[in-house]
């Protein structure tokens, strides 16, 4: 059978967890969030967010188009501190770490907390210099170490027996759908904590997103992950916890079997149901 | 078909046929451009054929013998009112003018002759031309050879005979073994010699060095005089060899009717090259002309730099160019970075970039102004006062010389790469840079890894637009650094081997020099052209290799393109 068939044949159901018995009471909280407000300039575009977001969990934020879900998932590494007007007020805090305390090492807890991004970004480099750049970063350059990382993290983002004979080619030359997954390999062979998956599957073809979406149900064994999504489907699919969110203001936030089927609020159920979004 | 003026017009054909136009014209002007320098510069080391005659003026004869350089028709009137008794039957007459050569015999190398009193013409086989170190070419028919003043061979006529080219060929031979001498000869001076005079140079600065610092012990002082006795007595040996070398090189000499009779002797040993023009066939022709293509940028220039070679100008060109890119480069690259990733955006930093774009339109004899009076007056006298105090009062980088001419010019270019540098800079897509700084690479991280690798291919285009200004920069350099002629190159095997205290030759002075100061227009024309296209090749192969690394990088980092 080939990979392809094989893929097809995955019943999705299967990556429905019988997750009814989740209850946020019981999980490890890893990043928990304060009346978080977020301003461009004059402009506010979060609103008092308050959150805990589970450890080893998979955790969705859903919303319309310029409801805040990206920019609040880019508070949890700061990477909204490359942009120059904006500011935070508010608590956010790494396993009760503060995130944006004075005297943190930003590069740091960019690593703790790794970000893949909307649309594929891989360096242009080889495949192997790729997985290795978070390595060499961080002054790792023994030759057997980088070695077994680059190829433990590909396996982990189930790219290694497509790239295995090519490690030294350029990234460039993969389809969007193998760039995406050398990215989340890049982000994980520095084992960060957290990951963030800013709309990883929506520049990709159903096939990639399958795949992307099998992954995340992997990694989540080893990482927190939170993943912004437009496709209600996908964060059914993928999610424990799902967080909905509508003009940067926090609406509901619960496990996803039951935020899905029997939302408390009417703006959840308006949105979910397809009414607007 | 019938279609009003007013729809031609709105179809837009009328536009692309003026851009067509356009474009057409400019590439025209170009080829031509190239096309004539081409033509006047490369046919200036053809053998041609040496036309002889008689000239009747005023029923006065005589014989003449050259090459005709140029052939044009004048006004028959114009001649008649300059006084030339010439009948007036035809509207025009054709002159020509010819390199009679034998400077040192008629006083000047060129003269014009009317075509219609120009009779008997002829190409001789036996008249030959002899390329002479001093006083041009010499044109005439071999009488005599003479070795150590007693002749040895003789001919009376002009004709081919056997026993003409029997001497001839014993003349090939002795011209063939005083060149192998000036080789040893100058291999002794420039080299054995040179390196001599410079340690003992480097010798005389370390004992002054030493007297300057008040050293009383008298060790060093002793060393010092010890190597500089080792160092006299190897000078004695070569001058010894040197003088031997000389005497066998003046044994030989001969002796040559020239056209007007008249008999001149000459030493073999001023011979460069000496040949038959009307007796080559058109392969001999072409290897001759190859010989003296060669020569022309291999060698270095002889005769106030009229003949021979100009390879020190396309060194010191390329050497310039090349320094000039080291040093604008990383200057450029730096500000570029400070003022697009590092500064504020405000007010200072676009006053900043307003006044780097303006220093671009800078006349450019202005940067050679500020050159020669801040590099090389301040910085140079300062370096000297500091490092070279032994040396003074002669200037050691007090005065102009290589590196003052290449920091001259990355002032005047660094502009240019600074502008191309933000370009390429602004262009790294913003993802990129997110993606570096997500893993935990700090800016600077991002900046070496990511961002200055993708940006390279913009740098080489700053690079390349810097080249292509500053090869051709001629003003700012005569006041830091070129001369007529440099008597070494700014390479050599001396120790420290890049010599950047030193003046150099470049080759758009070298066309000024040579067009216009030198003291045979007439001769020197032909290497203006030629000189021109060199210097033309030289940019051109300059950019191109710039460009060939450009591309490589491009490759390389073609992730711009998604």
């Amino acid at each position: 059978m080939t990979m392809e068939a094989k893929t097809h044949s995955i019943d999705i159901s299967a990556l429905q967890r019988q997750n009814q018995s989740l209850r946020l009471e019981d999980e490890t909280i890893a990043l928990t969030v304060r009346d978080l407000e977020l301003f461009y300039g004059d402009k506010r575009a979060l609103h008092g967010v308050t959150m805990d977001i589970p450890k080893n969990r998979v955790t969705a934020f859903i919303g319309p188009s310029g409801c805040g879900k990206s920019t609040l998932l880019r508070c949890f590494n700061r990477m909204n501190d490359l942009v120059d007007s904006c500011r935070i007020q508010g608590q956010m805090s790494l396993y009760g770490q503060d995130i944006y305390e004075r005297g943190v090492d930003v590069a740091d807890l960019r690593r703790r907390v790794g970000m893949v991004f909307q649309k594929p970004n891989p360096f242009p480099k080889s495949i192997y210099e790729n997985v290795a750049y978070g390595l060499r970063i961080q002054g790792i350059n023994k030759k057997r170490v980088i070695d077994e990382t680059v190829e433990w993290a590909l396996k982990s983002a189930a790219l290694w027996d497509e790239v295995k004979d090519r490690l030294h080619e350029s990234a460039l030359g993969m389809s969007g759908g193998q760039q995406q997954r050398l990215v989340i390999a890049r982000t994980i062979a520095v084992k960060p904590e957290v990951l963030l998956l800013d709309e990883p599957a929506s520049a990709l073809d159903p096939i990639s997103t399958l795949k992307i979406e099998e992954l995340i149900n992997e990694l989540k064994k080893d990482f927190t992950i939170v993943i912004v999504t437009h496709n209600m489907q996908q964060a059914a699919r993928v999610s424990d916890y799902t967080a909905f969110m509508y003009m940067g203001d926090l609406i509901e936030f619960g496990v996803t079997d039951r935020l899905f089927t029997n939302p408390e609020k009417k703006q959840t159920e308006d949105y979910i149901t397809g009414r607007y979004g | 078909m019938n279609i009003s003026v007013k729809e031609w017009y709105k179809s837009g054909s009328p536009w692309v046929w003026l851009n067509a136009g356009a474009v057409a014209i400019s590439l025209i002007m170009v080829i031509g451009l190239l096309g004539l320098i081409a033509v006047r510069g490369l046919s200036h080391f053809w053998p041609a054929d040496i036309v002889q005659g008689t000239y009747t003026v005023d029923g006065q004869s005589k014989t003449i013998a050259g090459e005709i350089v140029e052939t044009n028709e004048v006004l028959t009137k114009q001649l008649i009112e300059a006084g030339i008794k010439i009948p007036d039957d035809t509207e025009f007459s054709t002159r020509h003018l010819l390199k009679v050569g034998n400077r040192d015999v008629y006083g000047s190398d060129f003269s014009w002759a009317l075509e219609q009193f120009f009779t008997d013409q002829s190409r001789p086989t036996m008249l030959f031309t002899a390329e002479r170190r001093e006083w041009g070419n010499l044109y005439g028919y071999l009488r005599s050879l003479k070795e150590d003043g007693k002749e040895i061979g003789h001919v009376e006529s002009n004709d081919e005979s056997a026993e003409y080219l029997a001497l001839w060929a014993e003349l090939d031979k002795r011209v063939e073994r005083a060149l192998d001498i000036r080789e040893d000869i100058l291999e002794i001076e420039k080299h054995e010699i040179g390196a001599i005079n410079y340690e003992l140079e480097r010798l005389r600065l370390k004992e002054r060095g030493l007297q300057l610092d008040n050293v009383t012990d008298q060790a060093p002082y002793v060393a010092i005089n010890q190597r500089r006795k080792e160092l006299d007595q190897a000078y004695e040996g070569m001058q010894q060899r040197l003088l031997d070398l000389y005497t066998q090189i003046n044994r030989d000499s001969l002796t040559a009717e020239v056209a007007g009779g008249k008999v001149v002797d000459l030493q073999i040993a001023k011979i460069v090259r000496i040949f038959r023009p009307n007796a080559m066939n058109t392969g001999q022709k072409m290897l001759h002309y190859a010989a003296k293509l060669w020569e022309f940028v291999s060698d270095e220039p002889r005769e106030a730099n009229t003949e021979g070679g100009i390879f020190p100008a396309i060194f010191g060109t390329v050497m310039m160019v090349l320094l000039m890119s080291l040093l604008v480069t990383p200057f450029g690259v730096v500000a570029a970075v400070y003022l697009r990733e590092y500064a504020k955006q405000g007010f200072v930093t676009r006053l900043i970039r307003i006044a780097v774009n303006n220093l671009a339109g800078v006349p450019s004899i202005v940067y050679g102004v500020f050159g020669l009076g801040f590099f090389v007056y301040f910085l140079g006298g300062n370096i000297d006062d500091l490092f070279f105090a032994a040396a003074k009062p002669a200037p050691t980088f007090g005065t102009p010389g290589l590196m003052w001419a290449s920091l001259t010019l990355a002032l005047l270019t660094v502009p240019v790469v600074i502008v191309a540098t933000e370009e390429g800079l602004s262009r790294i897509p913003r993802a990129l840079r997110e993606g570096s700084l997500a893993l935990g690479a700090t800016k600077f991280e991002t900046l070496m890894k990511v961002v200055l690798p993708m940006a390279s291919p913009a740098m080489m285009t700053g690079v390349i637009l810097a080249i292509a200004r500053a090869a051709g920069e001629v003003a700012p350099l005569m006041l830091v650094g070129v001369v007529k002629l440099a008597p070494s190159l700014p390479l050599d095997g001396n120790y420290p081997f890049i010599h950047l205290d030193q003046k150099f030759m470049h080759l758009g002075f070298h066309i000024y020099d040579v067009g216009f100061q030198s003291p045979n227009v007439e001769a020197a024309r032909p290497l203006v052209y030629a000189t021109a296209l060199l210097l033309v090749l030289v940019i051109a192969l300059l950019n191109m290799s710039a460009i060939a690394i450009r591309n490589h990088l491009r490759e390389k980092y073609k992730a711009l393109e998604m």
